[in-house]
């Protein structure tokens, strides 16, 4: 972790300081100035924007570091500005507080963009090293002199709208080298390091997830859970951007899912998420695992990037997404088995994703993860290469490797892939496939209970339209055990409609008059 | 604020009547906005400036970078983005809307949009809207509403029919509009004047102005002359001083 620590000012530096509240500000503080707009034929000067290096930072340092309502500006002021000009700009807050965390930092920073658009002719954007602000002209007729006005009526905001904050200093500095040489040095390294922490960050060390329901007008059953490890169908919602929604609207489509009991922990299932989706699928649906392709998988609104579909065939799952246009190797396109999973479904054996879900430590862990993955295009395997495994990365085909069936079986047993032989899961290293028992007649065939999809959810659904094969594993998995070259004897479609099976267990045996 | 959607059938003059109703309502408020909400017009040579960037091409962006974005607020980031690509006029700010939405699901970027353009527009005065005749933004509610729907139309049957439908949508749509007003384009005789009256009042549509056909605006549309530059020789050009001053007392 990158130190947290006072920034020193370079000796000889041009310095104001100012200590304790402001009695009175001249101008106004309310949210309703949010979004207010400077126009360049109103600002006074811009300071940080497109032209000018420019950053915000919030660090957490122990009580007895920090000053409170203490600022430091370094460099020129307002009255030593000129007019219709641009600045650099850097905004540092340290903060203490028994409550606050090097957690809280980023949840805290952003807040400087609130709070410092409440500000009447002052106008903030953007974040990090992207900030822009503006001030109006209005503001300097009114009386606003100097940044220290700003800076304290932003640290008078925080500590009222977010009382954990006991101690708050700041420091603004427009002096361009100090500016340059701070963002290189200590706010870039802070960046970097929380962005790294997206990637650490896991089911397991959250007590929320967030749910979306912005598409519910398309899917109406369709619960979108995001959580660390897995971001929402579309792509767009991280469990970050969940938070923050839920925080600034509770009630809005961004709502906090507790997790409650941890029912299963490789497919990940939890009791709170079971309620939450029993609850906002109108009963539809009464469990999720989110980390499942077979087993109670999460639903598929209609605006996933990815769709997965299993090919019995060769046991194993292929990835499409909406931009390649040609059929995968099962012969059906994105399109097609889009409108067969899409508008909210839950449907064992396609399960729509966002292309962020590949780089999930826990991406689809409960049945083999990367493992049981067999085909992708070539343009979406690219996008994710680095996500993927380096032992399976050159198993997994694409179509310049397989168009059909019989290709990416050769191709499979080519490269040896895991399926042919049998998947491990490397989450808690069990078997989960038999393998592929080619040309062995007398073998036994029999689909243990762990890897039977629990039939519920299937045969819930009505089915597909008449003429499209449903692909679901229970009933297919036999067909696996087909030789490749020949057509399946037994040919079997299954069409079931507005059934209610349950099966605890499903033998299958050849005859031994067969062959 | 006072949102102005102009809108018509391609062709009718709804640029050009868009063009000079923010030239003259921003000689009176410093703080209009123009957005340009049809892809297929070009508000922004009718008033002769350049824009770099339109929101289509920015919440393209969105959707290719968001994977990148870590813990930034995507809301924020997007907002930063947009006030970039507006471009500050003398006078008036311009949006360019753009491209419509590429492949994929734009639901949680529109939601975004639509939050930043509400936060926007509430501190113009004016917002004057070109708009195409599906008025697709306002459908999709990135654009939230209209106080007034401008209908241009010339004497076409093609245009009178597109008017009509367009009362019909903003019905459809529930567009909770002050009024719904109509600007006849290039009328050049009283038989053409007599039939855009009898269908404004068959529609109940509050016929605003008529506009006879102007020799200049064909030069300025030929040599590529921003219409702005008209000046109180047009007939067009005065009496679109009039229509602004409807807008312009409220």
């Amino acid at each position: 972790m990158v130190e947290r620590k006072k920034i020193e000012i370079p000796a000889g530096a041009k310095v104001k300081v100012s200590v304790g509240p402001e009695e009175k500000f001249p101008f106004d503080i309310s949210p309703m100035y949010e979004g207010e707009r400077i126009r360049k034929e109103d600002m006074f000067v811009e300071l940080g924007g497109p032209k000018q290096v420019k950053f915000e930072l919030v660090l957490a340092l122990p009580p007895e570091q920090v000053e409170d309502m203490k600022v430091t500006l370094v460099g020129p002021d307002l009255d030593e500005m000129q007019e219709g000009k641009e600045y650099p700009y850097a905004m540092i807050y340290y903060i203490a507080g028994s409550k606050v965390e090097t957690d809280l930092e980023p949840v805290i920073e952003r807040r400087n963009h609130d709070f410092q658009n409440y500000i009447e002719g002052y106008m903030h954007l953007n974040q990090r090293y992207d900030v822009w602000v503006r001030i109006g002209k209005g503001s300097i007729k009114k009386g606003l002199k100097s940044l220290i006005q700003i800076a304290k009526a932003t640290m008078m905001l925080y500590k009222n709208e977010l009382p954990f904050i006991e101690k708050i200093e700041a420091l603004y500095i427009t002096d361009k080298e100090l500016v340059e040489k701070l963002l290189k040095e200590v706010a870039m390294p802070v960046y970097e390091e929380r962005d790294k922490r997206v990637e650490m960050l896991h089911d397991e060390d959250v007590e929320e997830f967030y749910s979306c329901t912005l598409c519910q007008s398309f899917a109406p059953t369709n619960v979108c859970v995001v959580s660390p490890d897995r971001p929402s169908l579309c792509g767009a919602i991280s469990w970050f951007d969940g938070r923050a929604a839920a925080k600034v609207d509770p009630e809005g489509p961004n709502r906090a899912i507790p997790k409650g009991e941890v029912l299963d922990p490789i497919g990940g299932e939890y009791s709170g998420v079971n309620e939450f989706a029993k609850q906002e699928s109108g009963g539809e649906y009464e469990r999720i695992k989110l980390h499942s392709f077979f087993e109670f998988p999460h639903t598929s609104c209609g605006c996933f990037e990815v769709i997965g579909f299993y090919m019995p065939e060769v046991d194993g799952i292929g990835w499409v997404h909406r931009g390649y246009a040609g059929p995968a190797p099962n012969g059906l396109t994105f399109s097609t088995m889009a409108g067969q999973t899409g508008g909210g479904k839950q449907v064992a054996g396609f399960l729509g994703i966002g292309i962020n879900y590949f780089r999930s430590k826990k991406f689809i862990q409960a049945d083999g993860g990367w493992y049981r993955v067999v085909w992708m295009p070539k343009e979406l395997k690219e996008r994710v290469s680095k996500y993927i495994p380096d032992d399976i990365r050159d198993k997994i085909a694409t179509e310049e490797n397989a168009k059909n069936l019989d290709e990416l079986k050769e191709f499979l047993k080519k490269v040896d892939h895991p399926v042919v032989k049998g998947v491990v899961r490397k989450v808690d290293g069990k078997k989960i496939t038999e393998g592929w028992v080619e040309e062995k007649v007398e073998e036994k065939v029999e689909e243990k209970k762990e890897e039977a999809p629990a039939p519920t959810p299937a045969v819930a659904q009505p089915a597909p339209a008449v003429g499209m094969p449903m692909q679901m594993p229970a009933f297919q998995l036999p067909a696996i055990q087909m030789p490749a070259s020949q057509p399946a004897p037994a040919g079997i479609k299954l069409v079931i409609k507005d059934a209610k099976i349950t099966i605890g267990k499903i033998v299958v045996k050849k005859s031994k008059g067969e062959s | 604020m006072t949102t102005i959607a102009v809108t018509g059938k391609g062709g009718t003059g709804k640029t050009l009547v868009s063009a000079l109703l923010i030239h003259f309502i921003s000689k009176k408020s410093n703080r209009v906005l123009a957005v340009d909400a049809d892809p297929d017009s070009n508000l922004a040579d009718a008033l002769g400036v350049e824009v770099e960037k339109t929101l289509g091409e920015i919440r393209e962006l969105f959707q290719t970078s968001r994977d990148e974005m870590g813990t930034m607020n995507k809301e924020q980031w997007l907002e930063g983005k947009i006030y970039e690509a507006i471009c500050e006029c003398s006078g008036y700010d311009l949006l360019v809307m753009g491209r419509p939405e590429g492949e994929g699901c734009y639901c949680f970027a529109n939601s975004l949009l639509r939050g930043v353009l509400r936060k926007l527009t509430k501190h113009y005065e004016y917002v004057v809207i070109d708009s195409e005749a599906g008025l697709e933004h306002f459908s999709r509610k990135t654009i939230d509403t209209a106080d007034y729907v401008l209908i241009v139309t010339d004497m076409s049957k093609k245009g009178l029919a597109t008017a009509k439908r367009i009362k019909e949508l903003t019905k459809e749509l529930k567009l909770k509009f002050r009024d719904i007003m109509l600007v006849a384009n290039r009328i050049e005789n009283k038989t053409a004047e007599q039939t855009i009256r009898e269908f404004a009042d068959e529609e109940g549509i509050k016929l605003l102005e008529i506009l006879p056909y102007d020799e200049k605006v064909v030069e300025f549309d030929i040599k590529g002359i921003p219409l702005v530059k008209l000046n109180e020789e047009s007939e067009v050009y005065r009496k679109m001083s009039k229509v602004a001053e409807v807008f312009l007392k409220g």
